[in-house]
């Protein structure tokens, strides 16, 4: 025991997945009683913020507004992989380079300036949270897939060669195929970057619903429990999101579970 | 032990004419001149298999990537085949020190892919069979449906290898195929190298590499690459017609007086 507790608080100690699970346990379980003790004021304790989760939960519009959420961030991830995958694979085709260039850096342009132009390109409320949510995601998808195209390895292409492939077949076998797997990855890790701006860009067109919308107008109203019980609605969708993402990567991709061997 | 065995040099197959390589003001290769003919054993069909034996961090795998055409030389020229084309990249194969091989395909895919680019034309049994010869003959079978991280090294290694011949690369470039291997290990390569000379009396296997015993063991013909003198540039010090000398073809060769004290000589040289 003395030995566990020892090696829980020295770097690089290999600890196993029952004794972080419990610790996992135990650290909420302390954060959930400090915020209870704390409480009083504006902000909610966890007993009320669990009423407002399900208070959230029991409204007959809950569903709807749920769904909404989901599909416009489907439909806005969709877009935004498809773009950034096809302008990451152009990356390697010098024309294109400066596009990939341009677009990786438009991570530093803020939405909030932007949305007027937006709003006058777009013809509907859907289609501005659409064209949002792509302008925002894009540049994040694309600065990833580059990093994971300039990783590869020279020997790679020059594996391709010697197998007398094209450069063409090249980019399809090392680049689009061998790197489904991290294209994968890098969706399920940017998938928090929609989900985040989800809120955002509900707020901005409410007349579709959707979580965002009922967190503003909850907001407005400065009803706090129930802003907390969207949040952890919000929080608990995007963990499990992440969840069904990281086990359908494994079953697409099984080789990314296996591990090196030396013998 | 050593004796000379029948052998006639023919065509010429591989030329390296004063190859130079230098970064800035700092020379790396000079005047890198070496031959290799096809030899050719009475009643035997094997291929050629060719040393460059040099001191690690001399400029080995810059030669290597000249020789495969991958870098251009500052000077010289690497020539190729019978019609002594200037070398191109995809001319010769390539098996690198930690054996690149696609970690998204499985073994046989990864065979599968080499053979799918075979400069002969296979109908898919062929391909079936060539890749299931290949698989038995090097110990794969089992190992088909397997990835390339469920593999050790050597298994690996041997893979990388017959991707290359599947490819039908008649020139095979190997770099450091004994590196990080213990004695039995080493004799498996050797063994696996002579089995893939035999496949072919046009394949040559070019092994560029630093472990002296090893090298000269499977060799026919070793060029020794190391400085002229301090901070000077690598080039061709010696060149070992190990088939002349009897040294060349006798699997019981390490054991060999002769052969031992050449090691001994070569290991004094560089």
């Amino acid at each position: 025991m003395k030995d566990i507790l020892k090696a829980l608080f020295q770097p690089f100690k290999v600890v196993n997945l029952q004794t972080i699970y419990l610790l996992f346990g135990i650290q909420a379980m302390a954060a959930i009683i400090l915020w209870q003790m704390s409480g009083g004021g504006l902000i909610p304790g966890p007993y009320k913020v669990m009423h407002g989760v399900i208070n959230v939960i029991s409204r007959p519009d809950f569903g709807e507004n749920l769904f909404a959420s989901l599909w416009l961030t489907t439909e806005g991830m969709g877009i935004s992989i498809v773009l950034a995958l096809i302008i990451s694979y152009l990356y390697v085709i010098p024309f294109f380079k400066p596009l990939a260039a341009f677009i990786i850096k438009c991570r530093y342009l803020t939405l909030t300036g932007l949305i007027f132009l937006f709003t006058l390109l777009t013809k509907d409320g859907h289609q501005l949270k659409i064209s949002l949510l792509i302008f925002g995601i894009v540049p994040f998808f694309v600065t990833s897939l580059v990093a994971i195209i300039d990783s590869i390895d020279q020997q790679e292409y020059e594996l391709c060669k010697t197998l007398k492939m094209s450069d063409w077949n090249a980019l399809v076998e090392v680049i689009i195929i061998g790197r489904l797997d991290q294209a994968f990855e890098v969706l399920r890790q940017n998938f928090a970057i929609s989900w985040m701006m989800i809120t955002m860009v509900e707020g901005l067109s409410m007349s579709e619903g959707g979580l965002g919308a009922l967190l503003i107008k909850s907001n407005k109203y400065i009803d706090l429990s129930t802003v907390f019980g969207i949040l952890v609605i919000i929080f608990s969708m995007g963990v499990i999101w992440d969840y069904v993402l990281g086990l359908l990567r494994i079953w697409l991709f099984p080789y990314t579970k296996i591990q090196t061997i030396q013998l | 032990m050593s004796n000379k065995l029948p052998y006639q040099r023919e065509k010429l197959l591989f030329k390296v004419e004063n190859v130079s390589l230098s970064y800035d003001t700092r020379e790396i290769l000079q005047n890198i001149n070496f031959e290799i003919y096809d030899i050719v054993r009475p009643g035997i069909v094997q291929g050629q298999v060719v040393s460059l034996i040099g001191r690690s961090g001399i400029g080995k795998t810059q030669l290597f990537k000249i020789l495969s055409g991958f870098k251009k030389p500052n000077a010289g020229s690497v020539r190729i085949g019978v019609d002594q084309h200037l070398v191109q990249m995809g001319d010769v194969g390539i098996v690198p020190q930690d054996y690149i091989l696609f970690n998204h395909r499985s073994i046989y895919d990864n065979l599968k892919i080499a053979v799918n680019h075979c400069s002969k034309k296979m109908s898919d049994k062929e391909k079936e069979e060539s890749i299931g010869h290949y698989a038995n003959e090097f110990q794969l079978t089992e190992h088909l449906r397997k990835y390339p991280m469920q593999l050790s090294g050597g298994q690996r290694q041997r893979v990388s290898i017959i991707q290359q011949v599947l490819t039908g690369n008649s020139f095979i470039l190997l770099d450091e195929p004994f590196s990080g291997l213990d004695v039995v290990m080493k004799d498996k390569v050797i063994e696996l190298l002579v089995k893939v000379s035999l496949s072919t009396e046009e394949t040559t296997l070019i092994i560029v590499s630093h472990d002296i015993e090893s090298s000269l063991a499977i060799s026919d013909t070793a060029f020794i690459l190391a400085k002229q003198s301090e901070n000077k540039a690598a080039t061709i010090k010696q060149t070992l017609d190990l088939m002349e000398m009897g040294l060349a073809w006798h699997p019981e060769i390490k054991s060999d007086p002769e052969f031992i004290d050449l090691v001994g000589k070569i290991k004094y040289m560089i």
